[in-house]
Protein backbone atom coordinates (compact mmCIF):
# COMPACT_ATOMS: atom_id res chain seq x y z
CA UNK A 1 0.00 0.00 0.00
CA UNK A 2 2.93 2.36 0.81
CA UNK A 3 6.44 2.89 -0.65
CA UNK A 4 8.67 -0.18 -0.20
CA UNK A 5 10.69 0.63 2.98
CA UNK A 6 7.71 2.17 4.79
CA UNK A 7 5.49 -0.81 4.00
CA UNK A 8 8.27 -3.16 5.12
CA UNK A 9 8.45 -1.46 8.51
CA UNK A 10 4.65 -1.51 8.89
CA UNK A 11 4.62 -5.22 8.10
CA UNK A 12 7.36 -5.92 10.67
CA UNK A 13 5.66 -3.88 13.40
CA UNK A 14 2.30 -5.48 12.74
CA UNK A 15 3.84 -8.89 13.49
CA UNK A 16 4.48 -7.84 17.10
CA UNK A 17 2.01 -9.11 19.69
CA UNK A 18 -0.82 -6.70 20.45
CA UNK A 19 -0.04 -4.47 17.45
CA UNK A 20 -2.68 -4.25 14.76
CA UNK A 21 -2.51 -2.78 11.26
CA UNK A 22 -3.61 0.65 12.41
CA UNK A 23 -1.19 1.05 15.29
CA UNK A 24 1.63 -0.32 13.14
CA UNK A 25 0.93 2.45 10.63
CA UNK A 26 0.82 5.06 13.35
CA UNK A 27 4.16 3.90 14.76
CA UNK A 28 5.77 3.78 11.32
CA UNK A 29 4.65 7.32 10.48
CA UNK A 30 5.92 8.50 13.85
CA UNK A 31 9.33 6.90 13.19
CA UNK A 32 9.37 8.55 9.76
CA UNK A 33 9.63 11.86 11.58
CA UNK A 34 12.37 11.06 14.14
CA UNK A 35 16.07 12.00 13.93
CA UNK A 36 18.41 9.47 12.39
CA UNK A 37 20.21 8.89 15.71
CA UNK A 38 16.94 8.17 17.52
CA UNK A 39 16.10 5.63 14.85
CA UNK A 40 19.56 4.08 15.25
CA UNK A 41 19.16 3.91 19.03
CA UNK A 42 15.94 1.96 18.65
CA UNK A 43 17.25 -0.40 16.02
CA UNK A 44 20.49 -1.10 17.91
CA UNK A 45 18.55 -1.70 21.14
CA UNK A 46 16.66 -4.43 19.35
CA UNK A 47 19.78 -5.98 17.82
CA UNK A 48 21.81 -5.70 21.08
CA UNK A 49 19.12 -7.39 23.03
CA UNK A 50 19.00 -10.16 20.48
CA UNK A 51 22.83 -10.57 20.47
CA UNK A 52 23.62 -10.12 24.14
CA UNK A 53 20.79 -11.81 25.97
CA UNK A 54 20.54 -15.50 26.56
CA UNK A 55 18.77 -17.96 28.78
CA UNK A 56 19.93 -18.46 32.38
CA UNK A 57 21.53 -21.89 32.62
CA UNK A 58 19.89 -22.53 35.98
CA UNK A 59 16.37 -21.12 35.92
CA UNK A 60 15.84 -20.27 32.21
CA UNK A 61 15.17 -16.61 32.94
CA UNK A 62 16.50 -14.07 30.44
CA UNK A 63 20.03 -12.93 31.30
CA UNK A 64 23.08 -11.14 29.98
CA UNK A 65 25.50 -13.60 31.60
CA UNK A 66 25.70 -17.33 32.29
CA UNK A 67 23.30 -17.07 35.22
CA UNK A 68 20.67 -14.40 35.84
CA UNK A 69 20.95 -11.78 38.59
CA UNK A 70 18.37 -13.56 40.73
CA UNK A 71 20.21 -16.88 40.63
CA UNK A 72 23.50 -15.10 41.40
CA UNK A 73 22.04 -13.21 44.39
CA UNK A 74 23.35 -15.13 47.42
CA UNK A 75 20.92 -13.39 49.76
CA UNK A 76 17.96 -15.11 48.14
CA UNK A 77 16.55 -18.28 49.63
CA UNK A 78 17.89 -21.19 47.59
CA UNK A 79 15.51 -23.73 49.06
CA UNK A 80 12.33 -22.19 47.65
CA UNK A 81 11.64 -22.10 43.91
CA UNK A 82 8.73 -20.36 42.24
CA UNK A 83 7.70 -22.13 39.01
CA UNK A 84 6.32 -19.89 36.24
CA UNK A 85 5.23 -20.47 32.64
CA UNK A 86 7.19 -17.66 31.00
CA UNK A 87 10.19 -15.47 31.84
CA UNK A 88 8.03 -12.33 31.84
CA UNK A 89 6.00 -13.73 34.74
CA UNK A 90 9.10 -13.35 36.94
CA UNK A 91 8.91 -9.57 36.68
CA UNK A 92 5.26 -9.62 37.78
CA UNK A 93 6.05 -11.65 40.89
CA UNK A 94 9.19 -9.63 41.66
CA UNK A 95 7.08 -6.48 41.75
CA UNK A 96 5.08 -7.85 44.68
CA UNK A 97 8.24 -7.82 46.85
CA UNK A 98 6.80 -10.86 48.65
CA UNK A 99 9.04 -13.54 47.26
CA UNK A 100 12.70 -14.02 48.16
CA UNK A 101 13.46 -17.39 46.59
CA UNK A 102 14.53 -18.34 43.08
CA UNK A 103 12.57 -19.17 39.93
CA UNK A 104 12.12 -21.86 37.33
CA UNK A 105 10.74 -21.01 33.89
CA UNK A 106 8.82 -23.90 32.31
CA UNK A 107 8.53 -22.41 28.85
CA UNK A 108 4.74 -22.77 28.64
CA UNK A 109 1.97 -24.98 29.94
CA UNK A 110 0.62 -28.40 29.04
CA UNK A 111 -1.79 -28.02 26.12
CA UNK A 112 -2.64 -30.99 23.88
CA UNK A 113 -4.43 -28.57 21.52
CA UNK A 114 -1.16 -26.68 21.10
CA UNK A 115 0.77 -29.94 20.87
CA UNK A 116 2.56 -29.29 24.16
CA UNK A 117 3.07 -32.18 26.53
CA UNK A 118 5.17 -32.43 29.71
CA UNK A 119 8.27 -33.38 27.74
CA UNK A 120 8.18 -30.09 25.79
CA UNK A 121 8.37 -28.18 29.08
CA UNK A 122 11.35 -27.90 31.44
CA UNK A 123 9.90 -30.33 33.96
CA UNK A 124 12.71 -32.88 33.84
CA UNK A 125 15.14 -29.97 34.38
CA UNK A 126 13.13 -28.98 37.44
CA UNK A 127 13.43 -32.52 38.81
CA UNK A 128 17.17 -32.38 38.35
CA UNK A 129 17.39 -29.05 40.17
CA UNK A 130 15.49 -30.50 43.12
CA UNK A 131 18.10 -33.22 43.39
CA UNK A 132 21.11 -30.93 42.81
CA UNK A 133 20.20 -27.79 44.74
CA UNK A 134 18.54 -28.96 47.93
CA UNK A 135 15.23 -27.34 47.01
CA UNK A 136 12.61 -27.89 49.73
CA UNK A 137 9.57 -26.04 48.45
CA UNK A 138 8.05 -25.41 45.03
CA UNK A 139 5.52 -22.61 44.61
CA UNK A 140 3.59 -23.25 41.42
CA UNK A 141 2.68 -19.91 39.86
CA UNK A 142 1.40 -21.12 36.50
CA UNK A 143 -1.45 -19.07 35.00
CA UNK A 144 -4.93 -19.50 36.49
CA UNK A 145 -6.11 -21.20 33.30
CA UNK A 146 -7.18 -24.77 32.71
CA UNK A 147 -3.76 -25.42 31.14
CA UNK A 148 -1.90 -23.74 34.01
CA UNK A 149 -3.86 -25.77 36.55
CA UNK A 150 -3.17 -29.05 34.80
CA UNK A 151 0.53 -28.22 34.53
CA UNK A 152 0.62 -27.47 38.26
CA UNK A 153 -1.20 -30.71 39.06
CA UNK A 154 1.19 -32.68 36.88
CA UNK A 155 4.26 -31.13 38.49
CA UNK A 156 2.83 -31.73 41.96
CA UNK A 157 2.31 -35.41 41.14
CA UNK A 158 5.82 -35.78 39.79
CA UNK A 159 7.72 -33.80 42.41
CA UNK A 160 5.99 -34.60 45.69
CA UNK A 161 7.43 -38.13 45.84
CA UNK A 162 10.87 -36.46 45.88
CA UNK A 163 10.10 -35.05 49.27
CA UNK A 164 9.52 -31.37 48.39
CA UNK A 165 6.64 -29.32 49.68
CA UNK A 166 4.47 -28.23 46.73
CA UNK A 167 2.11 -25.25 46.92
CA UNK A 168 -0.01 -23.43 44.37
CA UNK A 169 -0.79 -19.72 44.32
CA UNK A 170 -4.17 -19.10 45.87
CA UNK A 171 -5.78 -17.17 43.06
CA UNK A 172 -8.46 -14.65 43.78
CA UNK A 173 -8.68 -14.51 40.01
CA UNK A 174 -11.23 -16.33 37.91
CA UNK A 175 -9.99 -19.23 35.82
CA UNK A 176 -9.26 -18.00 32.33
CA UNK A 177 -7.13 -15.04 33.39
CA UNK A 178 -3.51 -14.31 32.68
CA UNK A 179 -0.90 -13.73 35.36
CA UNK A 180 0.12 -10.62 33.42
CA UNK A 181 -3.16 -8.89 34.13
CA UNK A 182 -3.17 -9.39 37.89
CA UNK A 183 -2.32 -6.31 39.89
CA UNK A 184 0.44 -6.43 42.49
CA UNK A 185 -1.95 -6.38 45.44
CA UNK A 186 -3.93 -9.40 44.26
CA UNK A 187 -0.78 -11.32 43.44
CA UNK A 188 0.82 -10.42 46.76
CA UNK A 189 -2.17 -11.76 48.62
CA UNK A 190 -2.21 -14.85 46.44
CA UNK A 191 1.42 -15.52 47.35
CA UNK A 192 0.72 -15.11 51.04
CA UNK A 193 -2.33 -17.38 50.91
CA UNK A 194 -0.86 -20.15 48.76
CA UNK A 195 -2.20 -23.63 49.36
CA UNK A 196 -0.79 -27.15 49.53
CA UNK A 197 -1.28 -29.43 46.50
CA UNK B 1 -36.25 -4.42 32.13
CA UNK B 2 -37.19 -2.21 29.19
CA UNK B 3 -35.40 -1.54 25.96
CA UNK B 4 -35.81 2.21 25.47
CA UNK B 5 -34.25 2.32 22.03
CA UNK B 6 -32.37 0.19 19.56
CA UNK B 7 -29.85 1.35 16.97
CA UNK B 8 -28.54 -1.02 14.31
CA UNK B 9 -25.85 -0.29 11.77
CA UNK B 10 -25.12 -2.79 9.01
CA UNK B 11 -26.81 -5.55 10.95
CA UNK B 12 -28.28 -8.14 8.54
CA UNK B 13 -30.95 -6.39 6.42
CA UNK B 14 -30.66 -3.11 8.39
CA UNK B 15 -28.19 -0.53 7.00
CA UNK B 16 -29.20 2.00 9.66
CA UNK B 17 -32.10 1.60 12.07
CA UNK B 18 -33.07 3.89 14.90
CA UNK B 19 -36.07 2.55 16.71
CA UNK B 20 -37.91 3.42 19.95
CA UNK B 21 -40.09 0.45 20.83
CA UNK B 22 -43.11 0.68 23.10
CA UNK B 23 -42.45 -0.25 26.75
CA UNK B 24 -45.32 -2.76 26.52
CA UNK B 25 -46.12 -5.14 23.66
CA UNK B 26 -44.60 -4.54 20.22
CA UNK B 27 -46.00 -6.43 17.25
CA UNK B 28 -43.72 -6.48 14.22
CA UNK B 29 -45.72 -7.09 11.06
CA UNK B 30 -44.25 -7.70 7.62
CA UNK B 31 -44.09 -10.14 4.73
CA UNK B 32 -41.67 -13.07 4.61
CA UNK B 33 -38.10 -11.84 4.49
CA UNK B 34 -39.04 -8.33 5.64
CA UNK B 35 -36.57 -8.43 8.54
CA UNK B 36 -38.80 -9.20 11.55
CA UNK B 37 -36.72 -12.03 12.95
CA UNK B 38 -33.58 -9.98 12.32
CA UNK B 39 -34.77 -7.37 14.84
CA UNK B 40 -35.60 -9.94 17.50
CA UNK B 41 -32.26 -11.57 16.83
CA UNK B 42 -30.51 -8.22 17.34
CA UNK B 43 -32.20 -7.70 20.71
CA UNK B 44 -31.27 -11.25 21.70
CA UNK B 45 -27.71 -10.64 20.60
CA UNK B 46 -27.38 -7.52 22.73
CA UNK B 47 -28.37 -9.60 25.74
CA UNK B 48 -26.54 -12.85 25.05
CA UNK B 49 -23.78 -12.08 22.52
CA UNK B 50 -25.13 -14.99 20.53
CA UNK B 51 -27.69 -15.44 17.78
CA UNK B 52 -30.76 -17.36 18.90
CA UNK B 53 -30.80 -18.84 15.41
CA UNK B 54 -27.35 -20.26 16.11
CA UNK B 55 -26.03 -18.19 13.19
CA UNK B 56 -22.26 -17.65 12.94
CA UNK B 57 -21.28 -14.11 13.86
CA UNK B 58 -20.09 -12.99 10.43
CA UNK B 59 -23.46 -13.78 8.88
CA UNK B 60 -24.96 -11.02 11.05
CA UNK B 61 -22.94 -8.34 9.29
CA UNK B 62 -24.75 -6.77 6.32
CA UNK B 63 -23.46 -8.17 3.02
CA UNK B 64 -21.81 -4.95 1.88
CA UNK B 65 -20.25 -3.98 5.24
CA UNK B 66 -17.19 -4.89 7.32
CA UNK B 67 -18.62 -4.24 10.77
CA UNK B 68 -22.02 -4.36 12.37
CA UNK B 69 -22.89 -2.19 15.35
CA UNK B 70 -25.75 -2.88 17.77
CA UNK B 71 -26.66 -0.37 20.44
CA UNK B 72 -29.47 -0.22 22.94
CA UNK B 73 -30.47 1.31 26.20
CA UNK B 74 -32.11 -0.54 29.05
CA UNK B 75 -34.17 2.15 30.74
CA UNK B 76 -34.66 0.78 34.30
CA UNK B 77 -30.95 0.76 35.09
CA UNK B 78 -30.12 3.22 32.29
CA UNK B 79 -27.54 0.83 30.96
CA UNK B 80 -26.21 1.58 27.49
CA UNK B 81 -25.13 -1.61 25.79
CA UNK B 82 -23.04 -1.59 22.63
CA UNK B 83 -21.68 -4.46 20.57
CA UNK B 84 -19.50 -4.27 17.49
CA UNK B 85 -18.97 -7.34 15.31
CA UNK B 86 -16.23 -7.49 12.69
CA UNK B 87 -15.60 -9.95 9.89
CA UNK B 88 -12.21 -10.89 11.33
CA UNK B 89 -14.02 -12.27 14.36
CA UNK B 90 -13.05 -9.46 16.69
CA UNK B 91 -15.94 -8.37 18.87
CA UNK B 92 -16.12 -5.36 21.13
CA UNK B 93 -18.68 -5.05 23.88
CA UNK B 94 -19.31 -2.08 26.11
CA UNK B 95 -21.72 -1.20 28.85
CA UNK B 96 -21.76 2.57 29.24
CA UNK B 97 -18.14 3.66 28.94
CA UNK B 98 -16.79 0.38 30.24
CA UNK B 99 -15.37 -2.27 27.97
CA UNK B 100 -16.33 -5.76 29.03
CA UNK B 101 -14.77 -9.05 28.13
CA UNK B 102 -17.23 -11.57 29.44
CA UNK B 103 -20.81 -12.41 28.55
CA UNK B 104 -21.63 -12.74 32.24
CA UNK B 105 -21.20 -8.99 32.79
CA UNK B 106 -23.70 -8.31 30.05
CA UNK B 107 -26.39 -10.54 31.46
CA UNK B 108 -27.16 -8.27 34.36
CA UNK B 109 -27.81 -5.36 31.98
CA UNK B 110 -30.23 -7.06 29.62
CA UNK B 111 -31.95 -10.44 29.68
CA UNK B 112 -34.22 -12.05 27.10
CA UNK B 113 -36.35 -15.16 26.87
CA UNK B 114 -37.13 -16.15 23.31
CA UNK B 115 -39.98 -18.31 21.98
CA UNK B 116 -38.77 -19.69 18.68
CA UNK B 117 -40.40 -21.57 15.78
CA UNK B 118 -38.26 -24.66 16.44
CA UNK B 119 -39.00 -24.86 20.15
CA UNK B 120 -40.74 -28.19 19.71
CA UNK B 121 -37.24 -29.64 19.37
CA UNK B 122 -36.64 -28.84 23.03
CA UNK B 123 -39.06 -31.62 23.84
CA UNK B 124 -38.82 -33.91 20.80
CA UNK B 125 -35.21 -33.42 19.89
CA UNK B 126 -31.91 -34.74 21.16
CA UNK B 127 -30.64 -34.00 24.69
CA UNK B 128 -28.33 -31.25 23.37
CA UNK B 129 -31.20 -28.77 23.14
CA UNK B 130 -32.26 -29.43 26.73
CA UNK B 131 -28.69 -29.14 27.98
CA UNK B 132 -28.45 -25.80 26.20
CA UNK B 133 -31.73 -24.68 27.77
CA UNK B 134 -30.44 -25.49 31.26
CA UNK B 135 -27.10 -23.80 30.59
CA UNK B 136 -28.95 -20.75 29.34
CA UNK B 137 -31.20 -20.60 32.41
CA UNK B 138 -28.13 -21.03 34.62
CA UNK B 139 -26.26 -18.13 33.00
CA UNK B 140 -29.33 -15.90 33.23
CA UNK B 141 -29.62 -16.57 36.95
CA UNK B 142 -25.97 -16.95 38.02
CA UNK B 143 -23.49 -14.72 36.19
CA UNK B 144 -20.62 -17.09 37.06
CA UNK B 145 -22.22 -19.99 35.18
CA UNK B 146 -20.91 -18.78 31.81
CA UNK B 147 -17.35 -18.99 33.12
CA UNK B 148 -17.93 -22.50 34.42
CA UNK B 149 -19.28 -23.59 31.04
CA UNK B 150 -16.35 -22.06 29.17
CA UNK B 151 -13.94 -23.73 31.57
CA UNK B 152 -15.57 -27.13 31.08
CA UNK B 153 -15.64 -26.77 27.26
CA UNK B 154 -11.98 -25.84 27.21
CA UNK B 155 -10.97 -28.74 29.46
CA UNK B 156 -13.02 -31.20 27.42
CA UNK B 157 -11.42 -30.01 24.18
CA UNK B 158 -7.97 -30.40 25.74
CA UNK B 159 -8.69 -33.91 27.00
CA UNK B 160 -10.06 -34.92 23.58
CA UNK B 161 -7.00 -33.45 21.88
CA UNK B 162 -4.86 -35.51 24.25
CA UNK B 163 -6.79 -38.69 23.35
CA UNK B 164 -6.38 -37.94 19.65
CA UNK B 165 -2.60 -37.59 19.97
CA UNK B 166 -2.34 -41.30 20.64
CA UNK B 167 0.06 -40.59 23.54
CA UNK B 168 -1.02 -42.94 26.32
CA UNK B 169 0.95 -41.42 29.17
CA UNK B 170 -1.24 -42.31 32.18
CA UNK B 171 0.14 -39.52 34.40
CA UNK B 172 -0.98 -36.82 31.95
CA UNK B 173 -4.39 -38.42 31.42
CA UNK B 174 -4.84 -38.66 35.17
CA UNK B 175 -4.44 -34.88 35.64
CA UNK B 176 -6.77 -34.12 32.74
CA UNK B 177 -9.35 -36.46 34.30
CA UNK B 178 -9.08 -34.74 37.65
CA UNK B 179 -9.35 -31.28 36.11
CA UNK B 180 -12.23 -32.29 33.83
CA UNK B 181 -14.14 -33.74 36.76
CA UNK B 182 -13.66 -30.50 38.75
CA UNK B 183 -14.98 -28.38 35.88
CA UNK B 184 -17.77 -30.85 35.10
CA UNK B 185 -19.00 -30.90 38.70
CA UNK B 186 -19.55 -27.14 38.60
CA UNK B 187 -21.53 -27.35 35.35
CA UNK B 188 -23.61 -30.28 36.57
CA UNK B 189 -24.39 -28.52 39.82
CA UNK B 190 -25.62 -25.45 37.95
CA UNK B 191 -27.74 -27.54 35.59
CA UNK B 192 -29.30 -29.52 38.40
CA UNK B 193 -30.21 -26.31 40.21
CA UNK B 194 -31.51 -24.74 36.99
CA UNK B 195 -33.68 -27.82 36.38
CA UNK B 196 -35.02 -27.57 39.92
CA UNK B 197 -35.81 -23.88 39.46
CA UNK B 198 -37.62 -24.63 36.19
CA UNK B 199 -39.49 -27.58 37.63
CA UNK B 200 -40.90 -25.38 40.36
CA UNK B 201 -42.69 -23.15 37.86
CA UNK B 202 -43.24 -25.72 35.11
CA UNK B 203 -46.35 -27.35 36.57
CA UNK B 204 -48.13 -24.04 36.74
CA UNK B 205 -46.95 -22.90 33.29
CA UNK B 206 -47.99 -26.20 31.74
CA UNK B 207 -51.35 -26.12 33.49
CA UNK B 208 -52.09 -22.64 32.23
CA UNK B 209 -51.63 -23.63 28.61
CA UNK B 210 -53.08 -27.14 28.79
CA UNK B 211 -56.03 -25.95 30.89
CA UNK B 212 -55.61 -28.83 33.32
CA UNK B 213 -53.28 -29.88 36.12
CA UNK B 214 -50.66 -32.44 35.15
CA UNK B 215 -47.53 -33.44 36.97
CA UNK B 216 -44.38 -32.26 35.18
CA UNK B 217 -40.93 -33.29 36.32
CA UNK B 218 -37.62 -31.97 35.06
CA UNK B 219 -34.77 -34.20 36.19
CA UNK B 220 -31.14 -33.74 35.38
CA UNK B 221 -29.73 -37.15 34.59
CA UNK B 222 -26.27 -38.35 33.77
CA UNK B 223 -25.55 -41.63 32.05
CA UNK B 224 -23.17 -42.75 34.78
CA UNK B 225 -24.55 -41.21 37.96
CA UNK B 226 -28.31 -41.52 37.50
CA UNK B 227 -30.53 -38.64 38.52
CA UNK B 228 -28.55 -35.86 40.14
CA UNK B 229 -29.89 -34.24 43.24
CA UNK B 230 -29.25 -30.47 43.22
CA UNK B 231 -28.18 -30.57 46.88
CA UNK B 232 -25.30 -32.97 46.25
CA UNK B 233 -21.97 -31.20 46.86
CA UNK B 234 -19.75 -30.65 43.81
CA UNK B 235 -16.97 -32.77 45.30
CA UNK B 236 -19.28 -35.83 45.23
CA UNK B 237 -20.00 -35.36 41.54
CA UNK B 238 -16.37 -34.80 40.76
CA UNK B 239 -15.56 -38.07 42.51
CA UNK B 240 -18.27 -40.02 40.69
CA UNK B 241 -17.25 -38.61 37.30
CA UNK B 242 -13.56 -39.35 37.98
CA UNK B 243 -14.62 -42.95 38.61
CA UNK B 244 -16.66 -43.06 35.41
CA UNK B 245 -13.78 -41.61 33.40
CA UNK B 246 -11.38 -44.18 34.82
CA UNK B 247 -13.75 -47.02 33.96
CA UNK B 248 -14.12 -45.84 30.38
CA UNK B 249 -10.44 -45.08 29.88
CA UNK B 250 -9.74 -47.92 27.48
CA UNK B 251 -12.82 -47.12 25.40
CA UNK B 252 -12.00 -43.39 25.37
CA UNK B 253 -8.51 -44.16 24.06
CA UNK B 254 -9.97 -46.37 21.37
CA UNK B 255 -12.64 -43.89 20.28
CA UNK B 256 -10.28 -40.96 20.89
CA UNK B 257 -12.98 -38.92 22.57
CA UNK B 258 -14.47 -38.46 26.03
CA UNK B 259 -17.53 -40.67 26.41
CA UNK B 260 -18.79 -39.57 29.84
CA UNK B 261 -19.51 -36.17 31.25
CA UNK B 262 -22.01 -33.33 31.26
CA UNK B 263 -21.66 -33.06 27.47
CA UNK B 264 -23.43 -36.44 27.23
CA UNK B 265 -26.06 -35.96 29.91
CA UNK B 266 -29.76 -36.19 29.18
CA UNK B 267 -31.99 -33.78 31.08
CA UNK B 268 -35.36 -35.50 30.90
CA UNK B 269 -38.83 -34.02 31.22
CA UNK B 270 -41.69 -36.28 32.19
CA UNK B 271 -45.37 -35.56 31.82
CA UNK B 272 -47.85 -37.37 34.04
CA UNK B 273 -45.12 -39.81 34.97
CA UNK B 274 -44.14 -40.63 31.38
CA UNK B 275 -41.17 -39.52 29.29
CA UNK B 276 -42.17 -36.55 27.16
CA UNK B 277 -39.68 -37.09 24.34
CA UNK B 278 -40.99 -40.43 23.10
CA UNK B 279 -44.33 -40.90 24.80
CA UNK B 280 -46.20 -37.60 24.88
CA UNK B 281 -48.59 -36.67 22.06
CA UNK B 282 -47.73 -34.00 19.52
CA UNK B 283 -50.14 -31.57 21.19
CA UNK B 284 -48.75 -32.24 24.66
CA UNK B 285 -45.24 -31.72 23.34
CA UNK B 286 -46.20 -28.39 21.80
CA UNK B 287 -47.80 -27.28 25.08
CA UNK B 288 -44.73 -28.39 26.99
CA UNK B 289 -42.42 -26.43 24.70
CA UNK B 290 -44.39 -23.24 25.36
CA UNK B 291 -44.50 -24.04 29.09
CA UNK B 292 -40.70 -24.43 29.16
CA UNK B 293 -40.21 -20.90 27.85
CA UNK B 294 -42.82 -19.47 30.20
CA UNK B 295 -41.23 -21.32 33.10
CA UNK B 296 -37.82 -19.98 32.10
CA UNK B 297 -39.14 -16.44 32.19
CA UNK B 298 -40.80 -17.03 35.54
CA UNK B 299 -37.79 -18.73 37.11
CA UNK B 300 -35.38 -16.03 35.94
CA UNK B 301 -37.72 -13.24 37.14
CA UNK B 302 -38.10 -14.88 40.55
CA UNK B 303 -34.37 -15.44 41.02
CA UNK B 304 -33.14 -12.11 39.70
CA UNK B 305 -36.03 -9.84 40.60
CA UNK B 306 -36.09 -8.35 37.09
CA UNK B 307 -38.41 -9.17 34.20
CA UNK B 308 -36.49 -10.32 31.11
CA UNK B 309 -37.72 -9.10 27.71
CA UNK B 310 -39.92 -11.56 25.82
CA UNK B 311 -39.16 -12.33 22.20
CA UNK B 312 -41.86 -14.28 20.33
CA UNK B 313 -40.69 -15.15 16.86
CA UNK B 314 -43.51 -16.27 14.57
CA UNK B 315 -45.00 -18.35 17.38
CA UNK B 316 -48.71 -17.78 16.82
CA UNK B 317 -48.86 -19.14 13.26
CA UNK B 318 -48.08 -22.61 14.67
CA UNK B 319 -50.76 -22.59 17.39
CA UNK B 320 -54.40 -23.60 17.35
CA UNK B 321 -56.86 -20.96 18.67
CA UNK B 322 -57.10 -22.53 22.14
CA UNK B 323 -53.37 -22.61 22.80
CA UNK B 324 -52.99 -19.24 21.17
CA UNK B 325 -55.42 -17.72 23.66
CA UNK B 326 -53.98 -19.66 26.61
CA UNK B 327 -50.46 -18.46 25.81
CA UNK B 328 -51.65 -14.89 25.53
CA UNK B 329 -53.36 -15.09 28.93
CA UNK B 330 -50.26 -16.63 30.49
CA UNK B 331 -47.74 -14.08 29.17
CA UNK B 332 -46.11 -12.05 31.95
CA UNK B 333 -46.15 -8.25 32.14
CA UNK B 334 -42.74 -7.88 30.50
CA UNK B 335 -41.76 -5.76 27.52
CA UNK B 336 -42.62 -8.01 24.60
CA UNK B 337 -41.62 -8.27 20.94
CA UNK B 338 -43.81 -10.40 18.66
CA UNK B 339 -43.17 -11.05 14.99
CA UNK B 340 -45.88 -12.08 12.55
CA UNK B 341 -46.81 -11.95 8.88
CA UNK B 342 -50.46 -11.34 9.75
CA UNK B 343 -51.55 -8.96 12.48
CA UNK B 344 -54.92 -10.75 12.91
CA UNK B 345 -53.04 -13.90 13.96
CA UNK B 346 -51.76 -12.25 17.13
CA UNK B 347 -54.35 -12.09 19.90
CA UNK B 348 -52.17 -9.92 22.18
CA UNK B 349 -53.09 -6.23 22.26
CA UNK B 350 -50.09 -4.06 21.57
CA UNK B 351 -48.50 -1.48 19.34
CA UNK B 352 -48.27 -2.67 15.72
CA UNK B 353 -45.22 -1.79 13.64
CA UNK B 354 -44.71 -2.22 9.89
CA UNK B 355 -41.40 -3.82 9.00
CA UNK B 356 -40.04 -3.31 5.48
CA UNK B 357 -36.93 -2.30 3.59
CA UNK B 358 -34.66 -1.95 6.58
CA UNK B 359 -37.04 0.18 8.57
CA UNK B 360 -39.69 -0.13 11.29
CA UNK B 361 -42.61 2.31 11.32
N1 LIG C 1 -26.03 -10.45 6.56
C1 LIG C 1 -27.10 -9.99 5.85
N2 LIG C 1 -26.99 -8.89 5.08
C2 LIG C 1 -28.06 -8.45 4.37
N3 LIG C 1 -29.26 -9.03 4.39
C3 LIG C 1 -29.43 -10.12 5.15
C4 LIG C 1 -28.37 -10.66 5.92
N4 LIG C 1 -28.82 -11.74 6.58
C5 LIG C 1 -30.10 -11.88 6.23
N5 LIG C 1 -30.47 -10.91 5.38
C6 LIG C 1 -31.80 -10.75 4.76
O1 LIG C 1 -32.76 -10.64 5.78
C7 LIG C 1 -33.95 -11.26 5.31
C8 LIG C 1 -34.48 -12.20 6.37
O2 LIG C 1 -34.96 -11.44 7.39
P1 LIG C 1 -35.80 -12.13 8.53
O3 LIG C 1 -35.31 -13.49 8.81
O4 LIG C 1 -35.83 -11.16 9.63
O5 LIG C 1 -37.21 -12.25 7.83
P2 LIG C 1 -38.61 -12.31 8.50
O6 LIG C 1 -39.25 -10.99 8.37
O7 LIG C 1 -38.49 -12.90 9.86
O8 LIG C 1 -39.30 -13.35 7.52
P3 LIG C 1 -40.23 -14.61 7.82
O9 LIG C 1 -41.62 -14.09 7.95
O10 LIG C 1 -40.07 -15.43 6.58
O11 LIG C 1 -39.72 -15.29 9.04
C9 LIG C 1 -33.63 -12.08 4.10
O12 LIG C 1 -34.27 -11.51 3.00
C10 LIG C 1 -32.15 -11.98 3.97
O13 LIG C 1 -31.75 -11.82 2.64
MG1 LIG D 1 -38.85 -14.76 10.68
ZN1 LIG E 1 18.39 -17.73 36.80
Amino acid sequence: MFEGPLQRLIDELARLPGVGRKSAQRMAFHLLGVEREDALRLSSAIVDMRDQLRICSRCYNVTASEECTICRDSKRDQTVVCVVERAQDIAVIERTQEFRGRYHVLGGAISPIGGIGPSQLRIAELGKRIEDEGIMELILATNPTVEGDVTAMYIAREMKPRGVRVTRLAMGLPVGGDLDYADELTLGRALAGRSEL
Amino acid sequence: MRLAWLHLHSFRSYPALEWRPDPGVNILVGRNGAGKTNVLEAIGFLANLRSFRGAPEETLIAHNAETAVLRGEESDAQALVEVEITRKGGRRTRIGQKSIGRTSDLRSALRTVAFLPDDLDLVKGSPAGRRELLDDVATQIWPGAALDQAEFDRTLRQRNAFLKQGDRDPATLEVWDTRLAQAAAKVMGRRARAAAALEETLVESYGRIAGEETSVRFAYQSDWGGTLDPTTPASEWAKSLTGALRERRRLDFELRTTGSGPHRDDPAISLGGQGSRHQASQGEQRTLALALRLATHRAVSLQTDRLPLLLLDDVYSELDPDRSKALTDALPEAQTFVSTTRLDEVPVPGRAWQVSEGDIR
